[in-house]
């Protein structure tokens, strides 16, 4: 009974975790710095590792399980403009009145090119293809047997051309992200264990759309105006992000609705590493229940390995022979 | 989980042996960042987190028609390779934008620009 209970949720779960993956780029685009955030991925690719993502919440079943992740995500650039990345999740769920479950997620790969980096208008855009390894994972804990592929495309847009009228303006960034998770199968079959009951179940098409809005206090001190903050404050960057999935096909007799969570939290990004640190609330009660924890640590790869596995695989990061200003 | 334990002080740890290694961020700035000075500076003086090539860091500074007003040549400093200065030619009042761009020792390439103001709004 409890694995149907997971594979009940697990549609709106896929979802989720297709989008929480691979949040990984050390992403400088002219004098902007987009932190890898933790549930939006950056529009960059870079070479950079999460270790570890933790978030802990409270799921949207009745009554609510008690969900803990704890995922590890590599990326590689392969070239200057084109990576990959590779994701595992741990995933421990309790339910009053069902034993708890624990298991790995399904492993996830990413495959991200460059479209472009405007170091000027600090925008960056990025297009991708996620894929979910069906069967990878541990059906206890709601992996499912299929896989799941995600088309995506990622922008990044730096408020620093705002004119100096409203320069307090400037350390705003925001980023988005896009994308169309098919899975391939279009419907699973169980059977009860216990009552030899069959059912079948849609999975659903999901349009799964997230986004941050940034504050960015490092661009302020070196960009807008220094104001002698103490040197932790200089290194914060306050944020809130939203992650939404909404079924657009093959969600007939699924139950299923739109579901996501809105993410207030502050991430400090050093020269070396990261940790970022949100609250998870639920945007209704198919999302979950209460107010969830997300955290993570995360490394910068080329600044820690600038000559080694901070290179791409495939040419070197060019650098510029002449030194060259932007109007 | 000791395994993660494990990793993560490994990696602090790396990250404390390699802290030579990083982008170069402007740390502070004479004059300062969005500064507004009732003297005009004779320089501009940047300090960075990181150790800088000489030969492919370098600034302008500009007024607010976009005429270059720096004496046209950056230098590091040589007793402190994170810190870069510009002289500049004799400033009216007026807004002025210092445009940088450097190339920290380890190879990574950033860039910034900031503003300052000399004499009253």
């Amino acid at each position: 009974m409890y694995r149907l209970f997971l594979r009940a949720i697990a549609p709106a779960t896929l979802a989720t975790l297709a989008f929480t993956s691979h949040a990984s780029a050390h992403c400088f685009v002219g004098s902007r710095f987009f932190p890898a955030t933790l549930n939006t991925d950056d529009p960059c690719v870079a070479d950079e590792l999460s270790l570890p993502t933790v978030s802990r919440f409270k799921t949207g079943d009745i009554p609510s399980a008690t969900q803990t992740d704890i995922s590890v995500d590599f990326a590689k650039r392969i070239t200057e403009n084109f990576g990959v990345s590779i994701s595992t999740t741990w995933t421990h769920v309790a339910q009053r009145g069902n034993p708890s479950a624990s298991g790995f997620q399904n492993l996830e790969t990413a495959f991200q090119y460059q479209l472009l980096k405007d170091s000027s208008r600090e925008l960056a855009m990025l297009a991708g293809v996620s894929v979910e390894w069906g069967g990878t994972g541990a059906a206890g804990v709601g992996a499912e047997r299929f896989s799941v592929i995600t088309p995506t495309f990622n922008v990044g847009k730096g408020f620093g051309d705002l004119p100096d009228t409203v320069r307090w303006a400037k350390p705003f960034a925001i980023t988005g992200q896009i994308g169309y998770a098919i899975p391939t199968r279009s419907s699973t079959t169980d059977v009860d264990p216990d009552t030899g009951e069959i059912t079948v179940a849609n999975n659903p098409n999901f349009l799964v759309y997230s986004g941050s809005l940034q504050y960015s206090l490092p661009y302020l001190k070196s960009n807008v105006t220094d104001l002698g903050l103490p040197d932790f404050i200089n290194h914060l960057i306050p944020i809130v992000e939203a992650q939404f999935q909404t079924p657009v096909s093959n969600n007939f007799g699924t139950g299923i609705g739109t579901t996501g969570t809105i993410n207030p939290g502050v991430i400090w990004a050093g020269q070396h590493f990261q940790v970022g640190l949100e609250a998870v609330v639920p945007v209704n009660r198919d999302s979950g229940r209460g107010v969830g924890v997300i955290g993570q640590l995360h490394l910068y790869l080329d600044d820690l390995f600038p000559k080694t596995l901070g290179q791409p695989l495939i040419g070197a990061a060019s650098n510029p022979s002449k030194i060259s200003f932007g109007k | 989980m000791r395994c993660i334990n494990l990793l993560t002080a490994s990696t602090f740890l790396l990250c404390g042996t390699l802290a030579a290694h990083a982008h170069a961020t402007l740390d502070r700035s004479d004059p300062a960042v969005g500064s507004e000075l009732r003297a005009a500076p004779h320089q501009v003086t940047l300090w960075y987190t990181q150790k800088l090539e000489p030969a492919l860091s370098s600034i302008e500074v500009r007024n607010s028609a976009g005429e270059r007003v720096d004496q046209g040549r950056a230098r590091v400093d040589p007793s402190n390779h994170s810190v870069l200065r510009i002289g500049l030619k004799p400033l009216p009042p007026g807004t002025y934008k210092v445009i940088w761009r450097v190339l920290s020792a380890d190879t990574h390439t950033t860039q910034g620009s900031f503003t300052f103001q000399v004499g009253d709004r």
